[in-house]
């Protein structure tokens, strides 16, 4: 085998091993992405249990005609007692 | 008869007795779409049809009530007309705009098109139920779009596109809309049936090779309401006449009624809040939907079982007044074709099914069949030694209490304790858990069976691929098997599956699953053995793990007197004839002996007295098993985990020989074991309250025996098949 030859096959395997820690990379990057993934959904599973219990679609009901009004009622209401309870505190001696 | 632009001409046929409500609507929305013909064949109108009939300046035949036939007298209008399309409607249906150039559009699909049919609309006043019943009834026809690739599972949407049927497809026909080509017609012809000539048309038309269209634009309006006993007692007749032409007894059960009368009130409140109905007319439709719903449940199973009630009762329910106990019988002349011999005994009326479901139960087998599994990603060197798998568990519906489920999932939430990417995938073929979202699924999972960390989804919509996509179920292969973005793929075989059916459509399923090179990880060496002598597969096993900190001896006294049998007859394989054959000889030799059954809610009749306890808790059983003499459990397949549930609390156990129990314990291990006859079985049960020696040290080896028998071993063993087969994967290349 010749010194040409031999040289070639050493950058061959340089080059596969060379690939195979990106590949190895590449998978851990993977697993550390879905394990993030599956602890979210998990999270919003544990968080979600009675809006699916009860089969609530928050998204759904504020699409209804009227959530938006309420929404934005509610709002001025929580703002109107913030502002109360503030004053209230400012007030106090 | 077609024009100068080759555009058909339309002849409309309308059966007309006192059908004045809707007639002039009718007339004056076909002068409006421009028929070339309008046909009125009144049969002894009593209110103001005839008026408006020539009121409106069409055509109109009067005939005798009693020579109206439903196909007879479309035949005669047929006769009486010359366009080239007939079409056909009844009194109270009102073609809507673009009805007539629809059927035009569909004739024109296909030169062997005979007919064609649209769909009936709900008039504004129609109840949400037959609304909703009409909308979905008739999209069921229409084609629906398949999900794009990838989109595992995902529902398809409906195309409002005209659909051609052919020979095999849905034979229905409605003359309350329809058209028909002249030339299909005078081929086929109506029969001179009593009810269903449609039906019949539409059969005998794809017989003979002719198509027909659904045509969604060619909608009319019209719907049938009454009031809710008007209902009720239209059922009953329906049924009635159901159980007269095929014997059909309609089921009932009040848990299964309540379940239905559930989901359709909640069907019928989703479909009234998508029309836009307020409040308070929901809350209206909802009381009212339930009357009907109920209604229809109960008085479809009376009228199916109409023959056992008093004739007066039988009156007063039925809508008809019929209060005879068979059949009325069709007029003779009408109900047989003239041009039949008479020794051809007529074909009964058709009733007409509609499509209930929206899916087959084993409709994803079939898809595996038809497509094949998808491919598995390229492996990768050194997958199978990775310290962290991506692992995604497929398990069928379950309730609580389930062995198998507990098995799996026992294992599972230890595989995620080790740092593996757990993740549960439910793929309910049953529609049992239509009604839970996913939170509420892996809560329940959770509560039932163990605490596992990861996510729960329902459907494969989300799929994410996996290392090892791992199968459990029978059911749950064929669609594991489709899952894409797998390094690997692998079945954990908790049983012989097949074995828990007789010759059946599942047991062939279940035997196919086996078949497809996936990884088994069995649940005893027996069952191991047995998939790769008769299934050629690779396989591993396991053994199944017991929870010692809750199966130990307890602190309770116990008793000398007594024998417990898992009594569980709705399983089969667990041969509960013979355990109480067993136990019925005991009791003749040992009349004293206490006898206590437990696992099912079921009370079992014996020639022997015996004590019931129903299905217990685990730390019921616990004590349960600690303070009885001996336990007897049968199975005739793969052995489950009671009896070593037993022995650990310190219970000798009897057990079948020469099945699997064996291939676990040996044949002279801690289990008694006696062969498939009673009198051995009691002599096994007879020899451990005999003899205390014997008894203690089948109780010392029993504790001995399974105080290895941990979920941490199982987990194991579990954790290296599925490395295993990864391993193959990398061999395999």
């Amino acid at each position: 085998m010749s010194a040409a030859e031999t040289s070639s096959d050493q950058q061959l395997q340089a080059e596969v091993e060379r690939l195979r820690a990106r590949v190895t990379a590449l998978e851990s990057e993977l697993v550390e992405v879905q394990d993030r993934a599956n602890t979210a959904v998990a999270e919003w599973q544990e968080r979600a249990y009675w809006l699916d219990r009860w089969h609530l679609d928050l998204n759904a009901l504020m699409r209804k005609p009227g959530a938006a009004q309420l929404r934005g009622a509610l709002r001025g209401i929580r703002a109107v007692t913030r502002a109360f309870r503030l004053a209230k505190r400012r007030l106090r001696p | 008869v077609s024009d100068a632009f080759g555009i058909p001409s339309v002849s409309v046929v309308i059966p007309v007795k006192d059908g004045e409500r809707y007639l002039e609507e009718l007339l004056a929305s076909l002068a409006r779409d421009g028929v070339d013909e309008i046909l009125v064949i009144d049969s002894g109108s009593h209110d103001r049809s005839l008026e408006i009939v020539r009121a409106a300046g069409v055509e109109l035949l009067e005939i005798e009530p009693g020579e109206f036939g439903h196909g007879r007298t479309r035949n005669l209008g047929a006769q009486r007309t010359s366009g080239e399309l007939i079409c056909f409607l009844t009194q109270d249906a009102t073609p809507c705009p673009g009805w007539l150039g629809a059927y035009r559009e569909a004739f024109a699909l296909d030169e062997r098109v005979g007919a064609a049919y649209g769909p009936h609309l709900p008039r504004g006043d129609t109840s949400p139920m037959i609304a909703r019943e009409l909308t979905e009834f008739f999209a069921g026809f229409e084609q629906k779009e398949t999900a794009a690739a990838g989109e595992n599972g995902a529902a398809g949407h409906h195309i409002h596109a005209p659909v051609v049927q052919r020979q095999g497809d849905a034979t229905f026909l409605s003359n309350v809309n329809a058209c028909y080509s002249r030339a299909c017609w005078e081929e086929i012809r109506f029969r001179e049936i009593a009810y269903s000539e449609d039906q019949a048309f539409g059969a005998d038309l794809l017989e003979a090779g002719w198509r027909k269209v659904y045509q969604p634009a060619a909608a009319v309006l019209h719907a049938h309401d009454y009031g809710a006993m008007e209902f009720m007692r239209r059922y009953f007749d329906e049924y009635r006449g159901l159980h007269e032409s095929t014997g059909h007894i309609e089921p009932f059960g009040v848990l299964d009624t309540a379940r239905s009368v559930r989901a359709a009130v909640a069907g019928d409140r989703r479909w009234a809040a998508e029309q836009g109905l307020s409040g308070a007319e929901r809350a209206r439709w909802t009381a009212r939907s339930a009357v009907h719903h109920g209604g229809r449940r109960v008085f479809s199973a009376l009228g199916s079982r109409a023959g056992r009630l008093p004739a007066p009762v039988r009156g007063r329910l039925s809508l008809e007044g019929r209060d005879d106990r068979v059949a009325a019988k069709a007029n003779p002349d009408s109900a047989v074709s003239p041009d039949s011999a008479p020794s051809i005994s007529p074909v009964p009326p058709t009733t007409h099914m509609p499509p209930k479901r929206d899916h087959d139960d084993y409709e994803e087998v079939a898809r595996f069949w038809r497509e094949g599994p998808a491919p598995l990603l390229d492996p990768v060197p050194g997958m199978a030694d990775r310290e962290r798998l991506r692992l995604a568990l497929v398990i069928p519906s379950f309730r609580r209490g389930s062995g198998g489920h507990n098995t799996l999932l026992q294992i599972f939430s230890r595989l995620e304790q080790r740092g593996h990417l757990c993740s549960v995938w439910l793929y309910d073929f049953t529609g049992q858990h239509n009604a839970e979202w996913p939170a509420v699924i892996r809560s329940d999972i959770r509560e039932f069976f163990a605490p596992i960390e990861g996510p729960v989804y329902k459907g494969f919509d989300q799929w994410q691929g996996a290392d090892v996509a791992i199968a459990t179920g029978w059911q749950t292969v064929h669609p594991t098997l489709m899952l894409d973005q797998c390094r690997a793929r692998a079945y954990i075989v908790n049983d012989h599956e097949p074995e828990f059916y007789a010759a059946s459509t599942e047991r062939e399923m279940a035997e196919d699953t086996y078949r497809h090179d996936l990884h088994c990880i069995a649940a005893s060496p027996w069952l191991r053995d047995l998939l790769i002598e008769r299934y050629d597969t690779s396989a591993d096993a396991f053994q199944l793990g017991v929870d010692h900190n809750l199966y130990q001896p307890q602190p309770v006294t116990r008793r000398k007197d007594t024998v417990i049998y898992y009594a569980r007859h709705v399983t089969p394989r667990r041969a509960v004839p013979v355990g109480l054959m067993a136990l019925a000889e005991l009791h003749r030799r040992r009349p004293d002996l206490r006898i206590v059954l437990f696992g099912d809610e079921g009370k079992l009749e014996s020639p022997f007295p015996y004590e019931h306890l129903g299905v217990l808790t685990p730390p019921q059983l616990a004590t349960l098993y600690s303070e009885a003499t001996v336990g007897l459990c049968l199975s005739l397949t793969n052995f489950s985990l009671m009896p070593k549930e037993m022995l650990a609390c310190g219970l000798p156990c009897v057990e079948l020989e020469g099945v699997s129990a064996e291939s676990i314990f040996g044949s002279d291990g801690p289990l008694e074991l006696a062969s498939l006859d009673p009198r051995a079985i009691a002599g096994a049960l007879e020899r451990l309250l005999d003899d205390p020696e014997h008894w203690e040290r089948r109780s010392r080896e029993g504790i001995e025996f399974v105080a290895s028998h941990t979920w941490e071993h199982a987990t194991d063993e579990v954790e290296a098949g599925l490395r295993h087969a990864l391993r193959e994967r990398e061999q395999a290349e």
